[in-house]
């Protein structure tokens, strides 16, 4: 869904003409309080892109460009305005990134859906790096996403294997979407539905080996995270779930309160464990289609 | 839109397809930035944007003329995060409240980028001169998000993207994540014989260290 935010009810009529003639589905609003209510319904749409007016009553398109990236960080951003760039005061928003059109000219609708399907198509407003072929893992990811609950007991005896093997705090299997990191099983710890771009996995998944972090804080990417720091994430291990026609669709994590080191055998065998957890991912989608023929 | 790859004239370097952004790394006194300034010359039809951290408007714009870029307003801009008075300079010089300020960093760059595309310009090279200034105002979360969104701006408009970075002030992960968002990596380094360069990630290129003149004319 495109949040398309235009105080001017003909201009934003005609945007939100042009993005529906695209094919996108539109929501309007005229005020940051309207565009602030579309970002908190909680049955709402997954916000695909934000295209904001940079005037606003009470505000300007800026103050909703951070709410969005407070509430679906991974939106493609753009003002979409008739003020000039040199008129824009960006100096208290430089971290929240946006994309800038001019409104006024006569192609200006058509250059703003070209704009959307590169951003949407590519992905690019992410702050997190995206494996090559993203496409494809999120198509795999598809197949595993059914009835996760079925596999609780038999994941929660893996993660529970790998904190008493490893001498953990805790362990943790994660399935990683479009947006999102959610677990199918935690043990010695408790984590809820995550953004992507503040997981230790979503970079981790990136590594074709098993990924070793021994000191969490020291790492520019985590350093100023609050949501690693509250979990107690000092160290930090992972090895990919990876399907068997090669994609990663997750991890299997472990981690510690304090920085530690990890050796050679300890990686084998975390790689063990993650193989082992998508082998019940990929037994229970066989179970759950067609009888058990190999449909992959 | 552009048909024909980037080629650098007088580098070790072969021609890089549209749409390419390269990180460059190497430390302030390894030819890195000349390196930099280089890439970005290319031929009379072709336009120009840097965005300068850390030296002023009119210093960077006597080093890009030294380059070998060709300074005309019309086809060559300078977003200037550092700011002071510097006059009369043959390039649209549009100033930026900052290195922390990556929006309007990425703004303006939308911006003047459209208008030389109405100029008739084809194929923009831009250049980030550097990085480690953003890194060093900014955390690393808004500077990938920074650096994704304009490697996709580059890439849609078939442009050519050089991304300077010195290695020796952020820690390897850092710079591999950076690097992730580009298409390659150029790693420049200093040996007996003077400064060398080495390309990864990029189709066509020389596996090895090869040598480049890392002055300015």
């Amino acid at each position: 869904m495109i949040l398309c935010v235009d105080p001017d009810s003909t201009a934003l009529a005609a945007t939100r003409d042009a993005l529906a003639d695209a094919g996108y589905e539109v929501v309007t609003a005229g005020t940051i309080a309207d565009a602030r209510d579309v970002l908190d319904d909680p049955d709402g749409p997954t916000l695909d892109a934000l295209v904001t007016e940079y005037e606003l009553p009470g505000g300007t398109g800026l103050d909703v460009v951070r709410a969005v990236r407070e509430h679906a960080p991974d939106a493609a951003c753009v003002l979409f305005t008739s003020t000039p760039v040199e008129s824009i005061d960006t100096a208290a928003f430089g971290d929240v990134v946006a994309d800038y059109l001019t409104k006024d000219e006569a192609d200006a609708r058509e250059a703003l859906c070209d704009v959307l399907e590169q951003t949407l198509a590519f992905r690019s407003q992410t702050a997190y790096p995206l494996p090559d072929d993203e496409d494809a893992r999120l198509d795999a990811l598809d197949r595993y996403a059914g009835d996760p609950a079925a596999l609780d007991a038999s994941l929660d005896r893996l993660t529970e294997i790998a904190t008493a093997l490893f001498d953990l705090d805790a362990a943790a299997i994660g399935l990683i979407d479009a947006h999102e990191q959610r677990f199918l099983s935690c043990h010695g710890v408790s984590m809820g539905t995550i953004d992507r771009e503040d997981t230790v996995c979503t970079y981790a998944m990136l590594d074709d080996d098993v990924t070793v972090i021994e000191d969490v804080g020291g790492d520019a990417r985590f350093e100023t995270n609050e949501g690693v720091r509250a979990a107690g994430i000092a160290f930090y291990a992972s090895a990919s779930l990876v399907t068997p026609d090669g994609q990663t669709i997750g991890t299997f994590c472990v981690y510690d309160d304090e920085p530690r080191s990890f050796d050679a055998r300890e990686r084998e065998l975390l790689a063990l464990l993650a193989d082992e957890a998508m082998e019940q991912l990929e037994l229970r989608r066989r179970l759950d289609g067609d009888g058990g023929e190999d449909d992959a | 839109m552009r048909d024909g790859a980037y080629d650098f004239e007088g580098l070790p370097l072969a021609d890089v397809d549209p749409g390419s952004s390269v990180l460059l790394a190497g430390s302030p006194h390894s030819g890195a930035r000349t390196l930099a300034l280089r890439m970005l010359a290319g031929a009379t039809d072709e336009g120009t944007i840097v965005v300068t951290t850390n030296r002023r408007a009119g210093r960077l714009a006597g080093d890009c003329e030294r380059a070998g870029i060709e300074m005309e307003a019309d086809r060559t801009a300078i977003i200037d995060c550092v700011g002071g008075e510097d006059p009369d300079l043959p390039a649209r010089v549009m100033p930026v409240s900052g290195p922390s300020d990556l929006t309007g960093i990425g703004m303006r760059f939308s911006d003047v980028h459209r208008s030389f595309q109405r100029a008739g310009v084809e194929g923009v090279r831009t250049g980030i001169c550097s990085l480690s200034t953003l890194l060093s105002f900014g955390e690393l979360q808004p500077v990938s998000r920074f650096v994704h969104t304009l490697v996709g701006r580059i890439d849609s408009v078939d442009g050519l993207g050089v991304f300077l970075v010195d290695p020796s002030m952020h820690d390897d992960r850092t710079i591999s994540t950076l690097s992730q968002f580009c298409t390659g990596r150029i790693d420049v380094r200093e040996a007996e014989g003077g400064a060398e360069l080495r390309a990864r990630g990029l189709p066509d290129q020389s596996r090895e260290w090869a040598a480049f003149d890392p002055t300015l004319e």
